[in-house]
C-alpha cells in the first residue's frame, strides 16, 4: 500500500516548526502592539504589561521546547520558571513603579 | 487468577510514560543558569536606571532601528528553529541532515551579527554614542550578547565536527542548549529595549 510507505511527518521536527510559527507570530503582534512613536510619557501601562507577558511566553516556549526542558527534571523546571518569572515581575516592578 | 502487570513479560508492557531526562548534561546546565543570573542582574540595573529618567530613555529609544530589531528577532527565532531540528535529526541517526541545519543555524547567526552591525553603524553615525545613558547600556547589553554569538558560532563549529566524526548525540544536544540561550536572551533585550519604551 503506497499510502502505508509515506513517511510520517517527524512529531518532534513538526513541533519544532509550530513553536516557531507561534514566536514568530507573538513577535509580530507584540512590536505592532508597541507604537512607532510614543510620545516622551512612554506607553500606557497596559500595554506595557501586554508586552511583558508576550515576552514571558515567548521565553517559556524557548525554554520548554527548544531546550526541551518540558521533559527535564523537576529542579530545572523550578529554576527555569522561577528566574523567568523573578526576572520579569521585578523588570515590570520597576517599569511601571 | 489475575495477571498482574509484573506477571507480564517486559515486551508485553504498555510503553512506558517518558522519563524526566536532563537535556545536554550538568556542566552545561550550571553555565546556562548562571548566564541567565548575571544577564538578569544586569537587565534588572537597566530598569532600575531607566526608572530614574524614564523622559530620557524613551527619548533616546525612539532612535532604535525597530526594522532590524524585529527582524533579528525573526532571524534568531529561525536559527533556533534549525537548531532544534538539528538535535531531532541527528538523534534519527540523519547526519548529513543535521550538519545541514547545524549550517543553517550558523548562517542565521552571521546574518544576526551583520545586521546589529549595520544597526551599530547607523546609530554611531547619527551621534548616538555611549556619551548617551541609554546608548551605554544599548551599546553593553547588544555587545555582550554578540559576544556570546560569537561564541555560538564557534561551538556550532565544533558540533558539526562531531557531526562529522564521532556523531554523539549529547555532544550535538550540548551545543544547541548554549544556542538556544543567546535566542532566549535577545528575546528578553529586545523586549527591554526596543519595546518597552
Amino acid at each position: 500500500m503506497t499510502t502505508l510507505s509515506i513517511p510520517r511527518p517527524d512529531k518532534s521536527t513538526r513541533t519544532v516548526v509550530l513553536v516557531w510559527a507561534a514566536l514568530t507570530v507573538i513577535t509580530i503582534v507584540a512590536w505592532r502592539l508597541a507604537p512607532g512613536h510614543a510620545d516622551s510619557a512612554g506607553l500606557s501601562d497596559g500595554l506595557v504589561a501586554g508586552i511583558v507577558v508576550l515576552a514571558m511566553i515567548k521565553c517559556r516556549l524557548v525554554i520548554r521546547y527548544f531546550m526541551e526542558v518540558r521533559y527535564a527534571p523537576r529542579w530545572l523546571r523550578l529554576a527555569t520558571d522561577g528566574w523567568l518569572l523573578v526576572l520579569w515581575v521585578t523588570l515590570l516592578g520597576i517599569y511601571l513603579y | 487468577m489475575t495477571v498482574s502487570d509484573r506477571d507480564l513479560p517486559d515486551t508485553a508492557r504498555p510503553p512506558a510514560e517518558p522519563t524526566t531526562r536532563l537535556p545536554g548534561d550538568l556542566d552545561m546546565w550550571v553555565m546556562i543558569l548562571g548566564d541567565l543570573f548575571f544577564f538578569g542582574c544586569y537587565f534588572v540595573a537597566y530598569m532600575i536606571f531607566r526608572a530614574r529618567s524614564p523622559e530620557a530613555f524613551a527619548a533616546a529609544q525612539q532612535h532604535l532601528n525597530m526594522g532590524i530589531g524585529v527582524a533579528n528577532t525573526v532571524v534568531l527565532l529561525t536559527s533556533s528553529m534549525f537548531a532544534a531540528s538539528a538535535v531531532a535529526a541527528a538523534r534519527s541517526g540523519a547526519v548529513r541532515t543535521a550538519r545541514r541545519l547545524i549550517l543553517a543555524t550558523g548562517a542565521c547567526g552571521l546574518i544576526f551579527a551583520a545586521l546589529k552591525a549595520v544597526e551599530w553603524h547607523q546609530e554611531i553615525s547619527r551621534g548616538f554614542t555611549v556619551s548617551d545613558e541609554f546608548f551605554s547600556f544599548y551599546y553593553v547589553l547588544t555587545g555582550v550578547h554578540l559576544a556570546h554569538v560569537a561564541l555560538g558560532l564557534l561551538i556550532l563549529g565544533v558540533v558539526d565536527r562531531e557531526l562529522r566524526r564521532r556523531q554523539r548525540v549529547a555532544f550535538v544536544e550540548q551545543g544547541v542548549l548554549f544556542w538556544h540561550m543567546i535566542d532566549l536572551l535577545w528575546l528578553v533585550i529586545f523586549a527591554i529595549v526596543y519595546l518597552m519604551r
